[in-house]
């Protein structure tokens, strides 16, 4: 475990370097903010049932100050390692390769997450009235919250395996991130908040695994849902996490047996 | 020609990737249209924004999408700009007694962009067949218009981002904003945005210029006399000249990374 535990500390500690990168990151987001803002109220009007536009903002906002752990990557490290063969010192090693990839993706995740999230927590709650983020609408919500927060980065990283996964098959990390995200992106809130879509998706979709990501936190921040259904919620997406990397460790494995090293 | 040679060359090298250029096209129309399923919910559900419906932004979304990618394609260099400056290929460029622009043009082509190009033409088709437009010989010339401004001036765009890393040597992620915020933002009518997005996104980067104002020309839409509305496209392509200057007096306080 302690050497596992390495690795996402190194992670983290190599992200936690592009503080330049963050701030820029911070200032594109802010406008994204914006920009979604507008578009969404333009098309809401007064808001729809069980979603206000004042919730809308801050679902917004938190999902520009979170972007970093709201889709879904395959870090870089281990797409040259598949590109340049690389990945066979992670094979004898005596670690188990998932974790290896696992625990560095979760560091490096959190670390960009924790630089970018307080500068657009900070200028959204200073905003005027009508764009501002709100305060999370109460304590015990705000701590589910939080424990569906990582919740979700945990899932974002099983998730990103399956991507891993994918680039194991198809020697493109490009193609591999981009459908993944697609699917995150779509049935995960990312691209259109879940509250916005059609009732009979949302009724599917509220139990598949990537509205866990981001969907569901940010919804019990804005007590889109009572405390009883937040907790139940919780559950599934404990129940996911489990279960998603149940999967990815099968699927690694069955894909190793068959891996051919590139280059040398 | 000598572009022709190039031309010819890329080619070849992304046959021989046949498979890969293959995927990554295929991707990237997936992920189009991930995107155009937003936009199609969104008017599923909420109807329409104002009196723009859903094939008006259809054919925004078409048009966007071509455009970009077409530039994408063809001006990939400026777009990679930083990574012609930490690799050492501009210093190359420069000792050449060819433009510098025809160079960057020239030096890269993506082909699996036009997997894209092909998704916003069929798009727009799509689109301009549910829009009931009375067509008159000016419509039609604005219409091309519209292509050719979208592909000047998101290369504009471009070279703007690339003047910028001439002094930063990163691709700075702020640059987004304008090329990928810019793109996003275009997908919907502008007006559904603040007044002051709108106007700097009309008038200091004029990407309304090839696709609200025209459109309203042709659906007969807005309230300022139409002549301005068909004109838009070609004000808008002269975007491209200070974008030039900017780029060229970049590259005169060029210094080399010594890479």
């Amino acid at each position: 475990m302690g050497s596992y535990f390495g690795l996402f500390k190194m992670h983290f500690k190599g992200e936690i370097q592009y503080r330049a990168k963050a701030i820029s990151g911070a200032l594109t987001q802010f406008f994204w903010g914006v920009m979604y803002i507008y578009l969404y109220s333009a098309f809401m009007g007064r808001g729809i049932e069980g979603f206000s536009t004042a919730q809308m903002v801050t679902y917004v906002w938190l999902g520009q100050a979170f972007f970093a752990m709201r889709f879904v990557n395959v870090p870089k490290n281990v797409c040259t390692q598949i590109e340049n063969g690389d990945i066979c010192y992670n094979f004898v090693r005596p670690l188990n390769l998932y974790n290896q990839w696992y625990f560095s993706y979760i560091g490096s995740t959190l670390a960009s997450t924790l630089l970018r999230f307080i500068p657009i927590i900070v200028v959204a709650s200073i905003l005027p009235a009508s764009m501002r983020l709100s305060l999370p609408v109460s304590l015990p919500a705000f701590l589910l919250f939080l424990i569906a927060l990582i919740i979700g980065m945990l899932i974002n990283g099983a998730i990103s395996m399956f991507a891993v996964y994918l680039t194991f098959i198809t020697l493109s990390t490009r193609g591999s991130t981009g459908i993944v995200n697609v699917v995150v992106g779509l049935l995960g809130g990312v691209y259109l908040p879940l509250p916005m879509l059609p009732q009979a998706l949302q009724n599917v979709l509220n139990y598949m695994p990537f509205r866990c990501i981001s969907d569901l936190p940010f919804r019990i921040y804005i007590g889109n849902m009572d405390i009883k259904t937040a907790l139940v919620q919780i559950l599934i997406s404990l129940a996911w996490l489990i279960a998603l990397i149940i999967i990815g460790k099968l699927l690694l494995k069955s894909s190793l047996k068959k891996t051919v090293i590139q280059g040398g | 020609m000598l572009y022709n040679k190039y031309f010819n060359m890329h080619v070849k090298s992304s046959m021989q990737y046949r498979l890969n250029t293959l995927l990554i096209a295929i991707t990237q129309v997936v992920i189009s249209l991930g995107e155009l399923a937003t936009v199609w919910i969104m008017f599923k559900q909420f109807k329409s924004v104002g009196y723009w419906g859903f094939y008006e932004t259809l054919l925004m979304f078409g048009i966007i999408t071509t455009v970009f990618s077409f530039a994408e394609c063809f001006a990939r260099g400026y777009d990679e700009f930083a990574k012609l400056i930490r690799t050492g290929t501009l210093d190359r460029m420069l000792i050449r007694p060819v433009n510098l622009h025809f160079q960057i043009f020239a030096n890269n082509i993506e082909f699996s962009k036009l997997g894209r190009v092909v998704l916003g033409i069929v798009v727009s088709i799509i689109a301009l067949m549910h829009l009931a437009i009375s067509w008159t010989i000016y419509k039609v010339l604005v219409l091309i218009s519209v292509y050719i401004c979208g592909v000047v001036v998101i290369t504009g765009i471009f070279m703007i981002g690339a003047g910028v890393s001439v002094f930063t040597v990163e691709n700075l992620e702020f640059i987004n904003i304008i090329t990928n915020g810019g793109k996003e933002l275009s997908f919907y009518p502008i007006n559904v945005y603040n007044k002051w997005l709108a106007r700097i996104f009309t008038f200091i980067l004029p990407f309304a210029c090839f696709n609200y104002l025209p459109i309203s020309y042709l659906m007969g839409y807005g309230s300022l006399p139409q002549v301005i509305y068909a004109i838009s496209p070609l004000v808008g392509s002269l975007f491209i000249i200070p974008c030039v200057l900017f780029f060229n007096w970049c590259i005169k306080k060029y210094q080399s990374t010594g890479t």
